[in-house]
């Protein structure tokens, strides 16, 4: 980049405008969760009214009490650890060792292999068969066909498999003259060497996991087995047109919105705790996935 | 002493000696040798991709096998193998059906001003993002800009549903001050589109910006030296040297949108929608969820859903295709 | 007992073949260097010994076992890669460390060994440290480390040393001779510098286009070249080649003649390439040599001697000359002299060295 003091007059004015309309950028990309974290601390009767703006008006936890009470509430967001959790760990067993084969040229079939694994990124059956096949295999309802029918994906596949493909030929023939045998270079040299993109990869498969909405929602039906984002969803669409809840929340000092806003609260806070620390990890990472063969 | 025979060139015995060996080869190293030598040998590498062969083959092909359905009068009785055949007929009931036809008209038209608007945003972003001096203020919005993309859906919707309510949301609270009525946001379809779109910037433009900062980031530095001895100033060199260079970049990112025209985000669709904008909101795959995750009807909705993804293949082929026009690689 | 045997080693990428049939017995204990231009097959000749290259034909042994389809590590050979292959994530240690741990060695055993080989190579201080903070040299020097501390049949080095700058290529460059003369493995050497080639080999090979040019000791291959392509390669600045053709008593090169030793005799019309070593050309007449005129093109300063460019008729000659601190005397250079017995002749259409009798 170059230096500041040597900009002209009409360029340092160009660079603060650029400033300026970034910074609106940004407190507009910012406004709504502000505005969701004060609703979700304002009392019932002030959000419905409209009156919050930027900071909670008659501050009160009543939201956040209604919704660490209720029981499914936790049990949903157990259940979103456990797919979280399980799911990439099953991802990273399946995606690591099947990238690091491709990228082998040894590899009988290398060609046909890509392509079957690439096919299903042009190509695929679509929601119903998709749907009928996971009943037919007994996985409807079930955390274990959740955790394992959303497994893998092409792109991540291909994401790992160039960045191995980079990795220069002569780590592995040191390694394997060395004695290593395939699982040994895997495990003791590419894995380490490969800690960005794996963790990239891993980043991916985590946020896609947190955020996993809709096949959980169609694919579960037991109300203990579904994940926070199902949950969210449940209250967000029933709270308002539940007559009970409408005179329960009369009498306490929170409302549909604010009940809303609170859980969304919880759900973002964990991605939020996360993110700082990945950061540097994913720009690196979106532009490995990018364009090879 | 040195004399010619030393030299071991290319002699026609030679020759000879090689072909004689390479037949002798065939006896003792034959082909079925090799192959199990070679398996003997690196049957780790099988081993490790295999898992995922059979996890492709179970959950992603044999849906595929599954697809022929959208030809059967399917019965969950009988199973996808034993249902009858019914040719085309799907088919000829989908096109009859003008549901369907908004469907995907409504599916090519958000994705048309998804290119419009929501294209060019990260575009824009980027440039400005390089235009900014102070580093920690750069680094500060860009993280914050990129935040919305690891946010989930139904979060999305949950802030648009809460912000443009009629009643509690701060949208109609603005529109009050301002001294009009409060509009019916989600319930009004001629709004569906522009809150759609503009969500879906809000969410992306920031991350989508990644790529192209990339591509700035990869220009030539001397280009930008050698234009300021020339005395050209930051909107010129933007103009001139930035948006050139990054040129191949866009291209390839507008290929692969325009390849994508078939993937509208359903999910979000689905959680912003209702039946009062359906007429402007409904696309191919909430159709499909609705008639056949919802209703039951499995084969007329696998047949939409074998019509979208054969179209959607078709685009995804020719744009890469015309990528590799444009650059040397394939985006696979 | 050879060290290593190569017959009829083919190397083969479908129809392509890039390495046609060598043969080659490296003795035990001996330093042998391949040396030849890029891609005349010398690395992949040296890989398909390390067995990181499928042989396509022929029979390779090492201590007379055949190894044609044994893996890599079962072939008791260790290889230091012309990137050297440091695991990054790894320090000194325990780089060199990896293939004892593989190999299940005992603990204390790996310990002691690597202490051992580090003070061999003045790595002692080092150990602790990551590749990315040493030096191109140390670098170097824990990539043999690696090698040695496995106590293999056979070193193999692939371009060790192309990664460094020229001041500490020669530094390593005696290093590894040195340590070859301590330790007294069986080496096989790949590069594409003669120098490297005539300072380091008991052996050296000469490839070229898959082929072995020429086998034999620095010196033999350096005072008799098999053929110009050898001529060529070796020597700096490398021999010059002229167009000639013999006479009764020598051969004629454009307008002039030049003498020389041997029975040209009968031989006299035949069209040859004359080499002759810029180091032998001299200013003066000395003993039996013939006058060449030539027109000075440059001189190139060196030192102690200088690099003449110059012409005769359509050919060019490169030679040396004492300076004797001044270059001054030598712009006015109108002949040089070529002594008859070190003159080499080559056959003009096949390139082979002509050995006509003495």
């Amino acid at each position: 980049m170059m230096n500041w003091n040597l900009y002209s007059r009409g360029d340092k004015f160009f660079a603060m405008v650029v400033s300026v309309l970034i910074g609106m950028f940004t407190v507009a990309t910012l406004y709504p969760f502000i505005y969701i974290a004060a609703v979700s601390f304002s009392s019932g009767f002030a959000a419905q009214a409209g009156k919050v703006v930027l900071t909670p008006i008659d501050a009160t936890l009543e939201a956040y009490g209604y919704i660490i009470t209720d029981p499914k509430f936790w049990i949903s967001y157990r259940n979103t650890f456990i797919y979280t959790i399980g799911g990439t760990i099953m991802s990273l067993i399946f995606i690591v060792p099947c990238a690091y084969a491709l990228s082998r040229p040894q590899l009988k079939g290398r060609r046909f292999f890509n392509l079957f694994i690439a096919f299903t990124m042009w190509f695929n059956a679509g929601l119903i068969p998709f749907f009928l096949n996971m009943r037919d295999l007994g996985l409807l309802d079930s955390m274990f066909g959740i955790i394992l029918g959303f497994a893998v994906n092409a792109f991540n596949i291909i994401l790992l498999r160039n960045f191995f493909e980079s990795i220069p030929q002569s780590f592995e023939e040191a390694a394997r003259m060395d004695g290593a045998n395939d699982f040994q270079v895997l495990w003791k040299v590419f894995i380490p060497l490969s800690k960005p993109a794996i963790a990239t990869i891993t980043l991916f498969l985590i946020v896609a996991r947190w955020n996993g909405f809709f096949w959980a929602m169609v694919l579960l039906q037991s109300e203990d087995k579904i994940p926070l984002q199902v949950f969210l969803r449940h209250t967000i669409s029933n709270l308002s047109d539940d007559d009970e809840f409408a005179i329960v929340q009369t009498a306490a000092g929170f409302s549909a919105e604010t009940v809303t806003a609170a859980i969304i609260v919880c759900s973002i806070i964990p991605v939020l705790i996360v993110y700082p620390f990945v950061q540097k990890y994913f720009e690196k990472g979106i532009l490995l996935g990018g364009v090879k063969e | 002493m040195v004399d010619e025979n030393t030299n071991a060139g290319g002699q026609p015995l030679e020759e000879a000696l090689i072909k004689a060996r390479e037949a002798q080869r065939r006896v003792t190293d034959g082909r079925w040798v090799r192959l199990f030598d070679h398996f003997k040998r690196e049957w780790q590498i099988y081993a490790m991709l295999l898992p995922t062969i059979i996890w492709f083959v179970v959950f992603l092909y044999k849906p595929m096998y599954g697809l022929q359905i959208a030809f059967k009068d399917y019965s969950i009785f009988r199973g996808v193998a034993d249902s009858p055949w019914i040719g085309w007929e799907h088919f000829q009931t989908l096109f009859a059906n003008d549901q369907f036809i908004r469907a995907v008209r409504n599916t090519i038209t958000i994705s048309f001003y998804n290119l419009l608007f929501g294209f060019p945003a990260p575009i824009i972003l980027a440039l400005m993002f390089n235009e900014v001096m102070h580093a920690t203020y750069k680094r500060t919005a860009q993280t914050i800009v990129y935040l919305p993309h690891f946010i989930s859906s139904v979060i999305i919707a949950g802030i648009v549903i809460t912000a443009f309510s009629p009643t509690a949301g701060i949208i109609n609270t603005f529109i009050g001050w301002l001294g009009f009525d409060p509009v019916y946001f989600l319930t009004q379809p001629q709004w569906f589109r522009p809150i759609f779109v503009g969500t879906g910037i809000w969410q992306e433009a920031g991350f989508g910006s990644i790529v192209f900062l990339a591509a700035i980031a990869g220009v030539n530095p001397s280009l930008y030296e050698s234009a300021v001895v020339d005395g050209a100033n930051r909107w010129q060199m933007m103009w001139k040297i930035t948006i050139p260079s990054i040129l191949p970049t866009i291209l390839i990112m507008l290929i692969i949108r325009i390849g994508n025209v078939m993937e509208v985000s359903f999910e979000l669709v689905i959680l912003l929608y209702q039946p009062s904008t359906y007429e402007t909101a409904d696309v191919v795959n909430t159709w499909i969820y609705r008639q056949g995750l919802q209703s039951g009807q499995y084969d007329l909705a696998a047949a939409a859903g074998l019509f979208n993804a054969v179209v959607a293949f078709v685009l995804v082929m020719t744009a890469n295709t015309l990528s590799r026009r444009f650059s040397r690689t394939s985006l696979w | 007992m050879s060290g290593v045997n190569l017959s009829g080693i083919v190397k083969a990428y479908g129809a392509l073949q890039v390495v046609h049939g060598i043969d080659l017995t490296v003795a035990e204990k001996e330093f042998v260097v391949l040396v030849g231009p890029s891609g005349c097959g010398k690395s992949t000749t040296l890989r398909m010994i390390a067995g990181l290259e499928e042989i396509t034909d022929g029979d390779l042994t090492i201590h007379d076992r055949r190894v044609n389809r044994v893996a890599p590590k079962d072939r008791d050979v260790a290889m230091v890669f012309q990137n050297y292959a440091l695991y990054p994530h790894l320090n000194v240690a325990d780089n060199m460390a990896f293939g004892l741990r593989i190999r299940k060695m005992p603990k204390a055993e790996i310990k002691t060994t690597i202490a051992d080989v580090a003070e061999i190579l003045g790595l002692t201080p080092y150990l602790d440290r990551r590749p990315a903070d040493l030096s191109g040299g140390q670098r170097q020097r824990v990539a043999m480390g690696r090698a040695i501390v496995r106590h293999p049949k056979v070193f193999l080095f692939d371009e060790p040393l192309s990664n460094l700058d020229a001041k500490l290529r020669t530094q390593m460059r005696a290093e590894i001779k040195r340590l070859h003369n301590r330790l007294g493995v069986t080496s096989v050497y790949v590069t594409h510098d003669q120098v490297e080639a005539m300072t380091l080999a008991d052996r050296i090979v000469v490839m070229n286009d898959g082929r072995i040019e020429q086998v034999g000791t620095p010196m033999e291959l350096f005072n008799n070249p098999a053929n110009t392509f050898v001529a060529g390669f070796l020597g700096s600045p490398p021999m010059n080649q002229m167009k000639g053709m013999l006479t009764e008593t020598g051969a004629k090169i454009g307008d002039a003649e030049i003498k020389i030793n041997g029975a040209v005799a009968g031989h006299a019309g035949r069209d040859v390439i004359v080499g002759i070593r810029p180091e032998h050309v001299t200013l003066s007449d000395e003993g039996q040599s013939s006058a060449l005129p030539i027109s000075l093109d440059l001189v190139e300063p060196l030192g102690s001697e200088a690099l003449l460019h110059a012409r005769h008729g359509e050919d060019t000659l490169v030679f040396k000359a004492d300076t004797n601190g001044d270059i001054a005397h030598l712009s006015g250079v109108g002949a040089v002299h070529v002594p008859s017995h070190l003159v080499k002749l080559f056959d003009a259409e096949t390139g082979r060295a002509l050995n006509l009798g003495t």
